[in-house]
């Protein structure tokens, strides 16, 4: 082949190769950055399942139970999910804010209030109690305020 | 001048009341409620989107009532027409041969269609939306599930655009029959009156104890709808146990 048809074709194929690399990248584990966002969206979704029990005429503890549990196993999971390099400098979107690697002990101090409010929801469920599980309920949202305030970004 | 045994006309160059009272306040407030349901969800206020939402309903109830028994003006069967009616007056129009329409004219009948509609739609859709947190969320969210709320909320955010557009394309009217046409449209919707330069049917003004009577009505739906539907899905607010009562509603801690 020419000089000019290899050229060219390495113009029609570098692109492509870099295609399928992004690809692979893609199907691999999936990076943090979406990690941790389906985490705090599974939370989400517990906190609605929860909180819409407390809207029905009789609530059910079954349900408010699976959603418990899901929180508190969310929970466990955000401490570990913010590694050094993974905040907003790093060029992703993300409304992570720099506070959380700038001052680790105030963040993982509020994580573990949040773990430890997941746990108290799942044990005043327990009791099948719900004058007692909706306060828990309410520490957990205020676990979630409490670190949004500081540590995420305010919803622009 | 004319008259007929079914309707007063009023002569050439007297001022007729064109639209009445609720329709002019109806109408305004929908302007300043627009706004600031707009102002509210771009600034996250959203303890006042809710609020200024529920008024909204109840507005937009008391204008579907008032189009069915209020004063002909404001009546849908009085001004809503088919295809064939508003080719008609297109061709009246450029003939130059139209009498005047004392209300909504034909064409202009469809814009008013299309605004309350979409706004029936969009007030529709904010009931069940929520927000990032899921908890952030309307008053008939608890009756959807998370996936189904997430497709909701995305419609009501792309829903505004397509208010954005018809009140666009309603102050473009308005601005052509204004400068066009030499057709002050918004005097009217302000002082309720307007002069014609032939005789005219005088409409109907209907009573404004009605008008009481169709806004408590709506004032009541639009609160039913904001407790939740009671007693169907969830109890009246004064029958919830006392630790459901006494808790925060769920945004307060987001």
């Amino acid at each position: 082949m020419s000089k000019p048809i290899k050229l060219a074709l390495a113009a029609l194929l570098l692109p492509a190769a870099a295609l399928a690399g992004a690809a692979a990248a893609a199907s691999g584990p999936s990076p943090i950055y979406k990690l941790r966002h389906d985490n705090f969206e599974a939370m989400g979704r517990a906190m609605k399942g929860t909180f819409d029990q407390f809207k029905k005429s009789s609530p059910s503890i079954p349900a408010i139970q699976a959603n418990a549990n899901a929180l508190a196993a969310a929970a466990i999971k955000v401490k570990g999910h913010f590694p050094k390099g993974t905040g907003p400098q790093a060029g992703v979107k993300t409304e992570a804010l720099p506070a959380i690697w700038e001052r680790p002990a105030d963040f993982a101090a509020a994580a573990d209030r949040l773990v430890s409010a997941t746990k108290g929801l799942q044990a005043a469920v327990a009791t099948g109690d719900l004058a007692k599980i909706q306060p828990a309920a309410g520490a957990v949202g205020g676990s979630c305020k409490n670190c949004h305030d500081t540590f995420r970004k305010a919803k622009a | 001048m004319t008259t007929n045994s079914t309707a007063a006309a009023t002569p050439a160059g007297t001022p007729v009341r064109l639209w009445d009272l609720p329709v002019r306040l109806v109408h305004w407030s929908f302007v300043i409620g627009i706004g600031l349901l707009w102002w509210s969800a771009e600034n996250h206020r959203m303890d006042l989107h809710f609020k200024v939402g529920l008024v909204m309903l109840g507005l937009v109830v008391f204008r579907l009532l008032w189009g069915l028994v209020g004063s002909s003006t404001a009546r849908f069967a009085s001004f809503v027409k088919g295809p064939a009616a508003i080719r008609a007056y297109l061709a009246g129009q450029k003939a130059g041969t139209a009498a005047h329409v004392v209300g909504h004219n034909p064409l202009g009948a469809l814009s008013v269609i299309a605004l309350i509609g979409v706004l029936v739609l969009q007030i529709g859709l904010g009931l069940f939306a929520q927000d990032t947190d899921a908890v952030n969320s309307g008053p008939l969210n608890f009756l959807v599930s998370y996936d189904l709320a997430v497709e909701i909320s995305e419609i009501h955010e792309a829903v505004f655009n397509v208010i954005l557009g018809l009140a666009g394309l309603h102050i473009a009217a308005i601005l052509y029959y204004r400068f066009i046409r030499h057709d002050n449209l918004v005097s009217p919707m302000l002082t309720g009156r307007r002069v014609f330069t032939e005789a005219v049917t005088t409409p109907r003004i209907a009573s404004l104890w009605l008008a009481l009577v169709c806004a408590v009505l709506a004032a009541a739906l639009a609160v039913w709808v904001s407790w939740g539907l009671p007693p169907f899905a969830t109890p009246f607010p004064w029958d919830r146990p006392a630790a459901a009562a006494a808790m925060p509603d769920a945004s307060s801690y987001m």
